[in-house]
């Protein structure tokens, strides 16, 4: 009996299927499993759109329809209105809107009445329609039933009542602790937030109006402090008609109002306000994303393309982590005295490696972005394990050159006899493997003829990959190819061995710069869990000499040991999901406070304000960032020409995935950093050489 | 070494596209433009000094276009204001390079089998007027009077959906502007916030 109840009550608390459209999936979902007369319960329109495709909040913001609800219930049962989540910026070319992906909660309190009778069951159905865009927009709309047994008492539902405690624990709630106050000054609404003693900084601020046509949603809104306040500069909306005596909506914080992201609040406006009649000042050009991203393709010609890339290739051979592993490729020909066919066919392997192994990166990422990621070309070393695990390799292969210990000692001699016949496939492993030691090199370099690739049709952009690959393989292949070249090598001899090992320092350095990329990313435990794991690969990687060379079969399970110790600690490294620290730590502490940090908004706000912008885009990762910022953007006469004329610094840290500054590289077309834009009052944007000079710098802060 | 990377670095400081301008609000001067209609023929704004002209934003992919021409109410709007020797022209402001793009044939002919009745079809393939105009939404209307200044901006009617019969119980807010402006009186809307589709920059 009492089996049959629970399964009653687990049937008739369960709503049908989701019903779904061509975008998304619908259903209501109740916070409990029954309706008890006189409790109110929480039910939810639960929305789980198609990746890319959003739907709009109660105030769409420049275009869009907000999602409705109509319910019919039952005698005694009644339904509030929509609680609606706090919503995102959706930029959509100049527009933006303001709505939702993934999964959207929309809950609804219904309230049985105190007189309804225990027993039955309520069929709860709404009809709920919404309008779901990507580039194009669909409107869509389900007649969605939820029943519930009508019962003295419900426990939580099993699997929606948590998901719709923890929207309901996020909806924006009155803002606490914080005083807001605004005031009319014409096209600008001031809105001052001053906070509680001791309050965080709350990141970037957005604020969306409850009503369509009181602040322009997609005027900029940019912040600024005023002793311990802030005030947050809202423009007007053109086509606001009558007073605008109240600002209610929800204001949102990147890093929260003390603990809550999103709040709402219902102030007067004092001063005088007039409707936005110049217009809200204009987008800034180079964020008006989708017109610029679709004529990226336009600034480069395929032709031109081609040609960066296949000398881009060819300069990868002098990067510091490229360098000591081809060079040893290319002497190492001085030592063979193979055929002239043995060693065309190791060069056309090798080039064969170079070139496939491009060509997948390129293909991995171009499906990545089919998928909407917002991934740009780098996107490799954004990942913690990625850079952890090239640390790893670039310590073995530097304790290799140090003669630490030799390849072909780690392998099985089975696996050793059959690499020495089949150098061919040697060859072509040696390609492959110079492609992933060169990919943190690829990433500063490549920026623009790899955003042509990526904007490019696929035959466009294979063509971009395989010239890069050729231009990287072409010297060893010529070496190979050509005998006569080969004779005026050097020839073999002691020095070599040393060569060898002075090689490895710039693969040291290399590890530290990932190192310290890593800590960017992560933390100093994460610093430490790598440097640990370093020092047990060495360990072992050194005890496997020693057991070669004759020492006891001790000392080969102690370098066993410690390397599964080493793979135990480095672990962490490789599962878990980078922690989200503040986002200033990753390459500028605060200290560094003349740069401010990347929004769409910031940018368009301070040009449109006629000030010069310059906006670094820069990562950890990457070298030419680190080297153009050393010793042109801090070197002192660059400084203060920054200072006399008054330009405002803006840095965007792609450390880490950040879609918006995805966004507004492609806006450059390009795809990965550094790049550098000098907005000037008046004049096109100028875009300044991924290879900084400080002349070059000067120039271009002469024309202001 | 870095001579390769210069023309590159260059390229695509040309790129940059304009934001959109000031917004055009009731009370300013239309900006003017020269397109080419669906039939090839350049059309002027200042062509019509001197009559009343009503801009409709439009794009035949949008829900919200749609349900104006599947319900009538654009066709209607355009015979009964084109007969009182007000210049109808619908503007379509997506841009050659987004998806959503028309030919000049295929725009005419989607017109044509909506029985749709403009003084002309215009296509601003690259958005220029557009963002001239900072038209926000499909459809998005402007009301131009023979002086040149816009009497009203925004919205069709005070209805936002997709839904074609709402466009029937609406309050349309170009009728109402046109009727009031057309005997000299002040229009009481002239402007509000328009609904629909973003336009495709």
């Amino acid at each position: 009996m009492l089996v049959m109840t629970a399964v009653m009550l687990f049937a008739s608390s369960a709503s049908p299927a989701p019903v779904k459209t061509a975008h998304v999936e619908a259903e209501l979902v109740a916070a409990k499993t029954a309706l008890v007369p006189g409790e109110p319960i929480t039910v939810a329109l639960r929305l789980v759109l198609e990746k890319g495709w959003h739907t709009y909040w109660r105030n769409p913001g420049d275009s869009g329809l907000p999602t409705t609800l109509t319910w019919t219930l039952p005698p005694g049962v009644e339904a509030g209105p929509i609680e609606w989540p706090a919503p995102r910026m959706l930029p959509v070319g100049p527009l933006v809107n303001y709505g939702y992906e993934g999964v959207a909660l929309h809950l609804v309190e219904i309230r049985p009445q105190r007189s309804l009778a225990i027993g039955g069951t309520a069929v709860l159905a709404a009809r709920a329609d919404w309008l779901v865009c990507k580039e194009v927009c669909i409107p869509e709309g389900a007649d969605l039933t939820l029943a519930l047994p009508v019962a003295e008492s419900a426990p939580p539902d099993a699997r929606w009542g948590p998901e719709i405690s923890a929207a309901r624990a996020t909806l924006p709630q009155p803002l606490a602790g914080w005083s807001a106050s605004a005031i009319g000054g014409g096209a600008t609404v001031a809105l001052k937030l001053v906070p509680p003693a001791g309050a965080a900084v709350p990141g970037v601020v957005r604020f969306f109006p409850f009503a369509v046509d009181r602040i322009d949603p997609s005027g900029p809104q940019p912040i600024t402090r005023d002793g311990d306040a802030y005030v947050l500069t809202l423009p007007v909306a053109p086509t606001l008609s009558g007073p605008l005596d109240r600002l209610a909506g929800v204001l949102t914080a990147a890093s929260g109002f003390g603990a809550v992201r999103a709040a709402t609040i219902d102030v007067a406006v004092a001063g005088n306000v007039a409707p936005g009649a110049k217009g809200a000042p204009a987008p800034a050009p180079a964020l008006d994303l989708a017109a610029s991203r679709s004529g990226a393709g336009d600034g480069i010609t395929l032709a031109l393309a081609i040609v960066s890339a296949l000398l881009g290739g060819l300069i990868l051979n002098l990067m510091p982590c490229v360098f000591p592993v081809l060079t040893l490729k290319v002497l190492g020909f001085a030592t063979h005295h193979d055929t002239r066919s043995t060693m065309r066919q190791e060069a056309v392997a090798f080039g064969a490696g170079v070139v496939l192994t491009f060509v997948a990166l390129g293909a991995a990422l171009a499906a990545l972005r089919a998928t909407g990621e917002q991934l740009g070309w780098g996107f490799q070393l954004q990942s913690p394990a990625v850079v952890s695990a090239l640390a790893i390799l670039f310590f073995v292969l530097a304790l290799n050159l140090s003669g630490v210990f030799e390849f072909g000692q780690l392998a099985p001699s089975g696996v050793t006899n059959w690499t020495a016949k089949n150098r061919t496939l040697d060859a072509f492993g040696s390609g492959v493997l110079a492609v992933i030691v060169a990919s943190p090199c690829t990433a500063p370099f490549m920026g623009a003829a790899l955003g042509f690739a990526l904007g490019a049709p696929a035959a466009s952009m294979l063509l971009i990959f395989v010239a890069l690959g050729i231009g990287m393989a072409l010297p060893y292949v010529l070496f190979a190819w050509f005998p006569g070249w080969r004779r005026r090598l050097p020839r073999p001899g002691p020095w070599l061995e040393r060569f060898k090992q002075v090689l490895a320092f710039p693969l040291y350095a290399t590890v530290i710069w990932l190192a310290w990329v890593l800590g960017a990313q992560r933390d100093n435990d994460a610093l430490l869990r790598l440097m640990l794991a370093l020092l047990g690969v060495g360990f072992a990687l050194w005890a496997s000499r020693i057991v070669r060379l004759g020492g006891a079969r001790p000392w080969g399970i102690a370098g066993a040991f410690v390397l599964a110790g080493a793979a135990i600690i480095a672990w962490p490294l490789f599962v878990t999901e980078p922690v989200v620290t503040a986002k200033a730590a990753a390459i500028d502490n605060a200290s560094d406070e003349r740069w401010m940090e990347f929004t769409p908004a910031t940018v368009a706000a301070l040009t449109a304000s006629g000030r010069p912008v310059f906006v670094d885009f820069t990562a950890a990762w990457c070298v030419t960032c680190q080297v153009n910022k050393r010793l042109v953007l801090n070197a002192e006469e660059v400084r203060a020409q920054f200072a006399a004329k008054g330009v405002a610094l803006v840095r965007a840290d792609w450390t880490r995935r950040d879609p918006a500054i995805t966004q507004a590289l492609a806006a450059f077309g390009r795809s990965g950093v550094p790049v550098y834009v000098l907005y000037r009052p008046g004049k096109e944007p100028l875009l300044l050489p991924e290879v900084l000079r400080r002349s070059t710098m000067q120039e271009a802060l002469a024309t202001l | 070494m870095r001579s390769g990377f210069v023309p590159f670095a260059l390229g695509p400081a040309l790129l940059f596209a304009a934001g959109l301008a000031g917004a055009v609000v009731s009370g300013a001067a239309a900006p003017g433009f020269t397109i080419t209609d669906t039939a090839g023929k350049a059309v002027q704004l200042a062509d019509y000094k001197g009559k009343y002209v009503v801009l409709e934003w439009t794009n035949p992919e949008c829900p919200f276009v749609r349900k104006h021409y599947s319900s009538g109410n654009m066709q209607g709007l355009q015979k009964e204001w084109g007969s009182r020797n007000v210049v109808w022209l619908a503007i379509n402001s997506t841009n050659s390079t987004s998806s959503e793009f028309k030919t000049p044939r295929e725009m005419k002919a989607w017109m044509e089998s909506n029985g749709a009745a403009p003084a002309a079809t215009l296509l601003d393939s690259t958005s220029d007027t557009g963002r001239a105009y900072s038209a926000k939404t499909t459809p998005h209307m402007f009301v131009v009077d023979p002086g040149g200044k816009v009497v009203y901006a925004g919205a069709i009617d005070d209805k936002w959906s997709t839904n074609p019969a709402d466009a029937k119980t609406a309050h349309n807010y170009v009728r109402a502007a046109l009727t009031e402006a057309m005997s000299g009186k002040p229009v009481t809307v002239a402007s509000t916030t328009p609904y629909g589709c973003s336009i495709k920059y």
